[in-house]
């Protein structure tokens, strides 16, 4: 009987090939599993860290406007994101947001709008008071941000991203670069120098030269801030800012999911949005499926929707006055 | 017992060795965007032997082309723009740095000969750019932009010349940037054509009332007097066809050109020139991002840079030209209302399309830097 059962164990103690095989395969899973969560786990970090932000934005008494945030659009329902770039040099402990875009994705129609907010318009802001628009952001964070563009504009804003100078620039680079064709050559005296250096106030001179060009960080970067020279100003800013969106759409809608610690890795600590990691993955799919043609661009130009204001009802700052019943008109248009 | 053990030591290393197999592959999954860099034009082989002899410019190094293969010339720098002399002995080049450029006289080898302008300061804005660089057909002069006169946050090109064996205090400006009254700031004049001493081609950035600005190419047949800018120069294309970066062809009778309409993508076209007024264009190639249209020595080609796959590195290509007879450019002058814009004629379609052929590949040369070709 004992010898029976010692026979028994070894039998059992040995590994049958169908079992041999099997534990194989779960091995090599795991490990497969594990080299693979090892690869995106900065996306997995980040997806926590700056994705997903939750921003309880205080309930607007425009006509039309739903509260932020709401139950996320159905999939294939049009939505706006607001986006928001910032000089995150360190000058200023709360960073203002020099550029904000709407832009309202229509994915059933591959339709994208771009409004740009001017930054000096002079607006009543969510927390109080009037002030240049992009201040709202330095004041209050993303929710006073979207609540005053929310209440002044009348739009609903879904979601928001926001970007800082150095993210743009190792964006960018990551990408290998954009392709832009400079209308006119962008000169400025008087570019703050301000990135990578220990004393943030001093300038250099900037010449971006006209025609198709390949554009790094650093340059593109130069190209969309730049601002002293251009006979229209924070206008012509604007226009340059969309112009870039548009080339780094165009590169990002080749890049695919193994790309996404690259992306995540550029952005540290230089990008946050509300948006879930679904929803950037599905909106860097969108990407593919959109032809520049039908992107409509809106700046709010001086005369038409805006005009030049300076002195004491100011803050003896120089702003510019919005003309609300042509933005509210050009803005309902494109932003129902 | 036995067994587990041996299996245990050969499964560890085997699901390391896997985990990691996956990690290493999910990397070579990577897109090309993010995959693709430039290489240095010297250890690629262009895919076409261009007749005769090229200079191109990637990333601030200056490259010679010649019988197929590319070598590297001058001294290390930010450097663009090389133009040759007319005899073909010598280069100018710009030397850029952080806050300002200057013009060199360099010889075929890239050795500078001589420095032409300083244009550096101790003072931020007191330091100049001197950009696109062209000699005159006699030799004698460099026409080039230059930013100056400006002043605060104005700073526009205009184009100034100087001698060849002169010096810098000897230059003259020959335009005044944007005729609109008061606001300049469009960034200016740039890319002169040298047709001769006092005669020469460029591109005008100007705006209407409504602060658009326009890109055209304009003509200036008369010398500056006593320092300052003549004034009548005047514009060979229409306003809304935002045409640039010309180049002549080595007979001077045609004028290859990028049109845009004001978006992204534009045209190259080209156009009969008789020293004064411009034909009706043909268009070679449309609906693409291409920059800086340069004739081939015959004048039977052209060579001009655009994007090529999905890194977007600017290549250089080659493009043939079908032998049509063209329209001339004083028929078309007649016809043109006012004469002041001489092609606003539509373009007409060439009949046999050119076909393109791409002659460097992975290299992404600077498209703003035209190619020297002799």
């Amino acid at each position: 009987m004992a010898g029976q059962a010692l026979a028994r164990r070894r039998r059992a103690s040995r590994l049958h090939p169908v079992r041999l095989v099997a534990l194989t395969l779960f091995c090599l899973l795991l490990s497969g599993f594990a080299g693979a969560a090892a690869y995106f786990f900065p996306v997995v970090v980040a997806g926590v860290g700056q994705t997903g932000q939750v921003v309880v934005v205080p309930p607007s008494n425009s006509p039309g406007v739903k509260a932020t945030p709401t139950p996320v659009a159905a999939p294939g329902a049009p939505f706006t994101v607001l986006l928001l770039g910032s000089d995150d040099d360190g000058k200023n402990q709360s960073p203002l947001t020099q550029s904000m875009i709407l832009v309202r994705v229509d994915p059933s129609s591959k339709h994208v709008t771009m409004e740009s907010i001017p930054r000096d318009l002079w607006v009543p802001l969510s927390t109080g008071g009037s002030g240049k628009i992009d201040g709202a952001y330095a004041i209050g964070g993303p929710a006073a941000a979207i609540a005053t563009v929310e209440r002044n504009f009348h739009v609903h804003v879904d979601e928001y991203a926001w970007v800082g100078l150095v993210g743009l620039i190792k964006l960018i680079d990551l990408l290998g670069g954009v392709d832009v064709n400079v209308t006119n050559p962008v000169l400025d005296d008087f570019y703050p120098n301000d990135i990578n250096v220990k004393f943030l106030y001093g300038y250099t001179r900037v010449a971006v030269l006209p025609g198709p060009q390949h554009l790094d960080g650093t340059n593109a970067l130069r190209y969309v801030r730049s601002r002293h020279d251009d006979v229209n100003g924070d206008f012509g800013r604007s226009a340059r800012q969309q112009q870039v969106l548009l080339a780094i759409k165009a590169k990002a809608s080749t890049l695919n999911a193994a790309d996404l610690p690259d992306i995540v890795s550029a952005l540290k600590g230089n990008f946050k949005t509300s948006m879930g990691l679904d929803r950037v993955r599905s909106l860097l799919s969108l990407a593919n499926g959109f032809d520049l043609a039908n992107v409509q661009q809106i700046v709010l130009y001086v005369p038409l929707y805006t005009s030049y204001g300076n002195g004491p009802a100011y803050g003896g700052q120089s702003v510019l006055v919005p003309h609300w019943q042509q933005i509210l008109a050009v803005t309902r248009a494109n932003f129902p | 017992m036995i067994l587990r053990r041996i299996a245990t030591i050969l499964f560890l290393p085997m699901m390391f060795a896997f985990g990691s197999g996956v990690y290493l592959y999910l990397g070579t999954m990577k897109s090309k965007v993010v995959k693709e860099r430039a290489q240095l034009p010297t250890v690629t082989k262009p895919k076409f032997l261009l007749p005769g002899t090229m200079f191109v410019v990637q990333s601030g190094r200056l490259f010679k082309l010649k019988d197929g293969s590319f070598s590297e010339i001058g001294p290390a720098g930010d450097w663009s723009m090389p133009t040759l002399t007319p005899d073909h002995t010598q280069l100018i080049a710009v030397l850029r740095a952080a806050q300002y450029s200057d013009l060199y006289l360099l010889d075929l080898n890239g050795q500078i000969i001589r420095r032409l302008t300083h244009d550096d300061s101790r003072i931020l804005d007191a330091n100049h750019w001197a950009f696109y660089p062209r000699v005159s057909s006699d030799g004698a002069s460099v026409f080039y932009s230059y930013d100056s006169p400006k002043s605060g946050y104005q700073v526009d090109f205009a184009i100034w010349s100087m001698p060849l064996k002169g010096s810098q205090t000897q230059a003259r400006r020959h335009t005044t940037p944007d005729p609109y009254p008061y606001i300049q700031r469009t960034g200016g004049d740039v890319s002169p054509v040298a047709i001769s001493a006092t005669k020469f081609l460029f591109v005008r950035h100007s705006i209407d009332p409504s602060t658009d600005v326009h890109t055209e190419i304009w003509l200036q047949e008369r010398p500056s007097v006593l320092g300052y800018p003549a004034t009548d120069g005047k514009p060979l294309t229409d306003a809304a066809q935002s045409c640039s970066q010309p180049a002549l062809s080595p007979d001077g009778t045609q004028l290859a050109m990028i049109c845009t309409d004001g978006k992204q993508t534009g045209r190259l076209e080209v156009a009969p020139f008789n020293g004064s007024v411009l034909g009706p264009a043909r268009v070679l190639l449309t609906g693409g991002l291409y920059a800086q249209p340069t004739w081939s020595p015959d004048g039977k080609a052209l060579a001009y840079y655009a994007p090529t796959g999905a890194a977007g590195h600017f290549e250089l290509w080659y493009l043939p030209l079908p032998a049509v007879a063209t329209p001339s450019a004083t028929a078309s002058a007649s016809a043109s209302p006012g004469g002041a814009v001489a092609s606003a004629v539509a373009p007409t379609p060439t009949p046999a399309a050119p076909t393109p052929v791409q002659v460097t590949q992975g290299v992404d040369l600077s498209a703003t830097s035209p190619p020297a070709w002799y």
